[in-house]
């Protein structure tokens, strides 16, 4: 059996689920790397980041997954806000639909505030799931951003990562 | 080192890993909330999503990843479809200058094509290898879903999980 503790998963932003803004991909900041760039407007962008790791019908089996980081840029100027929530997300059988249930997550110690979290600066967010949680392979998860830009924030996400034991 | 063999694995694959052709596709918030999909605006026409299957592969004959069984979450809205039809293709790399080749490995879908596929509700279509095979590191694995649609159906693409053996 393997029993593997510090096993992660990078997410590309081109995998992210954007909606409202104009969003393009772009150069990141720094050479070489990739964004997915919002361009400037008063507005409030909702991202979602699909969470790619093996799961199990097996209980006790597959991903465990413990926390998931973000990393991303505002520019120009502050948010007005930025949060997250993390989605659990049950699948429904044929003709049933699926239901979701909000995690309790804690954000890292440069996050735990509005104010951290919404300045102009490069950031990586790490959420910590309270209770960590065996991946079901009827379950998938979610990581819901709530983007509320000001006039002239610019906002640019890098990636995530994933954090989770694998055992099979 | 030690020797695994996990019968029951399975992978996530979000609807922003999938390819779209025909058809207004865009992001858009699920019909259950804090769900994400992409949505296709009503038109009569024929769309074909194709989802790549995502998996480990290996090098080494019956190592790496199983192939057995593909799920397919959507949903009809507004209207009943014509008919929702599953093929799945398997691509062998080409060599530097040559061309991919593609085959088509024979499968079942549980839901009749023009019948329990295609009714306006939420669907959880699986498709079944009728040979599962073993992912050599120069193959993948296209599920071509072919979406043939009157003028008033909308589709949500929610994800799909693909369910395998892993040998490592």
């Amino acid at each position: 059996m393997i029993h593997d503790t510090a096993l992660s998963q990078y997410i590309p932003p081109t995998l992210f689920h954007r909606v409202t803004g104009t969003w393009t991909w772009t150069a990141g900041q720094v050479a070489d790397t990739i964004a997915a760039h919002v361009a400037a407007a008063d507005q409030t962008c909702t991202v979602n980041i699909p969470i790619c790791i093996p799961s199990n019908s097996v209980a006790n089996q597959g991903a465990y997954l413990t926390s998931v980081e973000i990393d991303y840029e505002i520019l120009t100027a502050d948010c007005d806000a930025f949060s997250a929530v993390f989605n659990k997300v049950t699948r429904g059988a044929d003709t049933a639909v699926a239901v979701v249930a909000a995690q309790t997550f804690t954000y890292d110690a440069g996050h735990d505030t509005a104010a951290e979290r919404l300045d102009v600066d490069q950031h990586k967010m790490t959420l910590t799931l309270s209770t960590p949680v065996w991946v079901d392979n009827d379950v998938y998860f979610l990581i819901e951003l709530t983007i509320d830009q000001a006039l002239t924030t610019v906002v640019e996400l890098l990636g995530a990562v994933a954090n989770y034991t694998l055992r099979m | 080192m030690g020797f695994t063999n996990n019968t029951h694995m399975s992978q996530y694959i979000p609807p922003t890993a999938m390819h779209y052709v025909t058809g207004t596709w865009t992001d858009a918030a699920g019909a259950v909330t804090d769900t994400i999909c992409k949505h296709k605006a009503a038109a009569a026409q024929t769309a074909v999503v194709n989802v790549p299957i995502v998996l480990p592969s290996n090098s080494v004959a019956q190592m790496g990843a199983y192939l057995e069984t593909i799920e397919f979450d959507y949903e009809l809205l507004l209207a009943a479809a014509t008919s929702v039809t599953a093929v799945l293709n398997k691509v062998t790399r080409g060599a530097d200058g040559a061309v991919a080749v593609v085959s088509v490995p024979a499968i079942t879908q549980d839901l009749a094509a023009a019948v329990a596929a295609a009714t306006e509700n939420q669907h959880k279509l699986t498709v079944t290898l009728t040979t599962p095979e073993w992912i050599d590191n120069d193959v993948y694995f296209l599920l071509e879903m072919s979406l043939v649609c009157g003028g008033t159906v909308t589709v949500d693409v929610l994800g799909a999980v693909a369910n395998f053996t892993l040998r490592v």
